[in-house]
């Protein structure tokens, strides 16, 4: 890219299954005030807001109208992302590298505790062909969690490692709702939701918020030492009708990461990225999603799983902060993944830093079975 | 903005009550298909796109994942934006950014609303807090009302000068093939015939709730050129939001705030080094949903003086062979497919600026154009519109 | 399908009709500013908005966590609002609409109003006066309670309208 975008503070409200002690807003604020307490500056200093949000999850036409006061956008800008919450740092880049604002606050929420998850998924299947199938997020996944491991051989015990890394992992992160030590085994006694997923094989309902403030790189190095630069960005839509794709594969994530990677300069992405933040909501999206982006070749996803590779310590850690599967809204959890990613890169991270991270991997997706997928490739240099 | 942008193609369904013909992919198919007519473009050249709607009104979750076939943006990159009535000047301007970022060459806009899977006015009471406003707002249409008594006190209007306005817009209307109301009103009688929605504002003075499309594509500065003859280019836009006055929503009836629209228009004209908006801009397309509120915007805008919009009106300034021609379309009042109608205000400026707006077109020559965007509540959108840099 | 939602009937050639019904259900936090609000009502009949430490305006409808208009932190400090005031702006409803809260077309007799309370504070609420022949810009009006205890819990609702006075 010929300029670049810098993150300059990014925070995450603790996750937690009911915040039913806050507004949309209260909780939204509680991200927010987090970066403008790091970088000292205010409200008005924001030339523009992104939010992210849904009108289906916050029960409100207009979700954003909740948000206006503790976005400040009395008099400025504000727009709204309806995807999840990485799609938000997307357009932040492009508003940066527009030339049209300097600093742009990001914030990201989702009150999953407020409504029917399943019933607000329900929304998303075409009402006149897939709806009355009582389909949700979690059904839908079943689907492409069996096709993918009958098509390549991945076993419940592989999709079961990626539970127990991620659950242990989240210990050293002070976000995290429910880190947890499972074993194999707990996870495939654990009962089942829609075969072959079972309980320990999601993450449970939460609530959060998560917050960032991006600027130009000329702002960025007045505001704070540790800039994060964006490298690469980019995102990619599959079709809609789950017959109508291959669900094994995931070619828009493959879309995606390549031009992220050919924007970031990688053509390998398993020696040149020192740690991959990604999200995953039941555990066979790991091997998959890692087979997308391009970490091992397609139907391999379980041997990487498998090795040491991913582990704290490994060639490629994934999921430091222990991701999604420990508790993160739907929405939020992408743009919780950069803000881990900035984490890493800063070398804030505590117990749960990579050492030497100077490349970092966030990605996002939204909608069924991953429908749409995003990836940001992010450097401290 | 660092890279130029050009509108190359637009595309729009005909805006009706009812669409029973087709889904909501097929009908928003068509749109996308006009306007790579339009573009003589074929889908396999945008490279992103972005998406439109409020989803509430069809009662939806991530509307664009299910028209991603239809309207052939799989495998493409692309995202929507959602928001009140400014939804689509949103998703114009982030596609702009996107293109002088440099980040893609040309992308397409895909804004809709299918009204007749929900209802509008239901809908936008929902926007209200949810607990704390439970029957006192009902829909736009009473925040409108009280706008309109706040204009009516302030500026001495009458509704003789509401019947002016939407005479003027139902004339246009009729000239316009894509506009949804086409009522052909003869005079002030059909006017006064109508009945009251919330008092003062009758079923005449208030918009439709429509069910439509409209596409438009967008290139950079080095493929516009090489697409269409007569690109049209996206000079500036600004936006502003604003907190709800403290005694209205789109109307301040104590005449001592400051609107949003006021805000709007003095950043874009000094940036534009515009000081006599009517004789430097040629024609614009406004977003009003009431005969009161074009009435007021004219003023907020600065077509005109404080508390004289309606002046506008009598002298016939902004007829279609007037002056100052606004809404040839027919404006809001005319077609409402909400998602949709910002980037109908913006595709109709473009067609009067290459003269490609058949009947409907101004008589005047239209190089430059403003086309704005109103959400709620009072939320603001402008951009300007040029033939050439 | 709520009791009276809008069923939209196709026109034109026989159509094959399915319904089902899929209840969306909510469960709003009014979080801690418009909670406090809820409280004082609910216990003590009151109704409070926190004031901008800045710039010292009350936000009563609905109150925030930052001041709108100088986007500083609002603090906690807390001002009761005078229930008597007049008559600023109001309007009636002719045509019944759709009401997303009660899923069916009504017209609130009740005509929604903007007061101007005895502070200066613009208050939106409605009228008991139903009969608008009645009514008057500037005319007095004074805050009806629910004064059951048990009915009440709905924040602002917790009026039922503004009845005239004469004075």
């Amino acid at each position: 890219m010929a300029e670049r975008v810098a993150i300059v503070a990014a925070a995450q409200t603790k996750y937690h299954p009911n915040r039913a002690d806050v507004s949309e807003e209260e909780l939204a604020y509680e991200a927010i005030k987090q970066v403008l307490e790091e970088t000292g500056l205010t409200l008005s200093d924001m030339e523009s807001a992104i939010t992210c949000c849904q009108d289906a999850y916050d029960g409100r036409t207009i979700a954003s109208l909740s948000l206006q006061r503790v976005v400040g956008a009395h008099f400025g800008h504000e727009l709204t992302v309806a995807e999840d919450g990485i799609n938000a740092a997307y357009v932040a880049v492009s508003e940066v590298l527009s030339g049209h604002f300097e600093t742009v606050l990001l914030v990201s929420h989702m009150k999953e505790s407020q409504v029917e998850k399943s019933v607000i998924e329900n929304c998303v299947f075409d009402a006149i062909l897939m709806r009355q199938l009582g389909l949700d997020f979690t059904s839908a996944a079943a689907l492409q969690a069996r096709r993918y491991m009958d098509r390549y051989g991945i076993t419940p015990e592989q999709c079961a490692k990626a539970v127990v890394r991620n659950r242990r992992n989240a210990r050293n992160n002070p976000f995290a709702q429910e880190p947890m030590d499972v074993t194999v085994d707990d996870v495939i006694g654990s009962r089942i939701l829609a075969s072959p997923i079972r309980l320990l094989d999601t993450k449970p309902i939460s609530d959060g918020a998560c917050a960032m403030i991006m600027t130009t790189e000329e702002k960025a190095k007045k505001l704070t030492k540790k800039p994060v630069w964006i490298a690469g960005v980019s995102n990619c839509y599959e079709t809609h009708y789950l017959g109508d794709r291959e669900l094994a594969d995931c070619d828009a994530l493959v879309k995606a990461a390549k031009k992220a990677y050919s924007m970031a300069g990688i053509n390998d992405p398993l020696s040149q990225i020192d740690v991959a933040e990604i999200s995953t909501e039941y555990s066979y999206q790991e091997p998959l999603w890692l087979e997308g982006l391009g970490f091992c070749g397609r139907g391999e996803g379980g041997k990487l799983v498998d090795s040491r590779t991913l582990e704290m310590g490994g060639q490629l850690p994934v999921n430091p902060s222990g991701g999604v599967l420990p508790g993160n809204p739907n929405g939020v959890a992408g743009m919780a993944r950069v803000a881990e990613a900035v984490l890493q890169l800063r070398g804030e991270a505590g117990a749960g830093q990579v050492e030497g991270a100077k490349v970092a991997l966030a990605h996002g997706y939204t909608g069924i079975c991953g429908q749409h997928q995003a990836v940001m490739i992010l450097a401290n240099m | 903005m660092a890279g130029r942008v050009a509108i190359v193609g637009v595309g729009q369904t005909r805006h009706t009550s009812r669409r029973d013909d087709v889904n909501l992919p097929e009908m928003v198919g068509e749109a996308v298909r006009a306007a790579l007519a339009d573009a003589q473009l074929s889908i396999k050249d945008i490279e992103s796109f972005i998406f439109s709607n409020m989803e509430s009104f069809e009662g939806l979750l991530l509307p664009d994942h299910g028209m991603i076939t239809e309207v052939g943006a799989a495998g493409k990159p692309g995202l929507k934006v959602t928001g009140g009535g400014t939804t689509g000047s949103e998703a114009v301007g982030e596609a702009c950014n996107l293109v002088s970022a440099g980040l893609f060459d040309i992308t397409m806009v895909v804004s809709w609303q299918k009204h007749d899977c929900g209802d509008a006015t239901a809908g936008i009471s929902a926007a209200a807090v949810p607990i704390a406003a439970k029957g006192l707002v009902v829909g736009a249409v009473s925040e409108f009302a009280k706008q309109a008594l706040s204009y009516i006190n302030q500026s001495g209007a009458t509704e003789e000068h509401a019947a002016m306005v939407r005479l003027k817009a139902d004339r246009c209307a009729c000239r316009n093939p894509y506009a949804h109301l086409r009522l052909g009103l003869k005079g002030l009688e059909d006017y006064l015939k109508s009945g009251y929605l919330v008092w003062p504002i009758r079923m005449l003075d208030f918009c439709p709730q429509s069910c439509g499309a409209c596409v438009v594509v967008l290139a950079s500065e080095e493929r516009a050129k090489k697409i269409h003859k007569k690109p049209v280019w996206v000079v500036d836009f600004e936006v502003a939001h604003q907190e709800p006055f403290s005694a209205g929503s789109f109307g301040d009836p104590t005449g001592t705030e400051t609107y949003s629209q006021d805000v709007a228009a003095e950043r874009l004209y000094k940036r534009n080094g515009i000081t006599d908006v009517r004789k430097q801009v040629d024609l614009a397309e406004i977003y009003e949903p009431s005969t009161w509120e074009e009435m007021s915007l004219y003023e907020h805008f600065h077509f005109c003086e404080k508390n004289e919009g309606w002046k506008l009106i009598e002298k016939g300034v902004t007829e279609i062979e007037g002056e100052f021609p606004v809404n040839p379309s027919g404006g809001v009042i005319a077609s409402n497919p909400i998602g949709a109608t910002p980037v109908i205000r913006i595709a109709e400026a473009a067609l009067q600026i290459r003269g490609d707006a058949g009947e409907h077109q101004a008589t005047r020559d239209v190089k430059t154009a403003i086309a704005t965007a109103l959400g709620g509540p009072n939320w603001t959108a402008m951009f300007l519109l040029k033939r050439s840099l | 399908m709520a009791k009276g939602s809008p069923i939209k009937k196709a026109e034109g050639p026989e159509y094959i009709r399915i319904e089902f019904d899929l209840p969306r259900r909510y469960n709003w936090s009014t979080g801690r500013y418009l909670g406090k609000v809820y409280a004082e009502a609910k216990e003590n009949k009151k109704m409070v908005a926190p004031r901008c430490p800045k710039c010292k305006q009350l936000w009563a409808r609905p109150p925030a966590p930052v001041c709108p208009k100088c986007k500083v932190d609002m603090g906690w400090d807390w001002v009761e609002l005078p229930l008597t005031g007049t008559i600023f702006q109001y309007t009636y409803q002719v045509y019944p609409l759709w009401d997303p809260h009660e899923g069916e077309r009504w017209s609130n007799p009740h005509p929604p109003a903007i007061i101007l309370l005895d502070n200066g504070i613009y208050f939106r609420h409605c009228l008991e006066e139903t009969d608008t022949k009645k009514l008057k810009e500037g005319m007095r009006v004074q805050a009806v309670w629910e004064e059951d205890y048990e009915k009440r819990g709905l924040g602002f609702l917790d009026i039922l309208y503004f009845r005239t006075i004469e004075e």
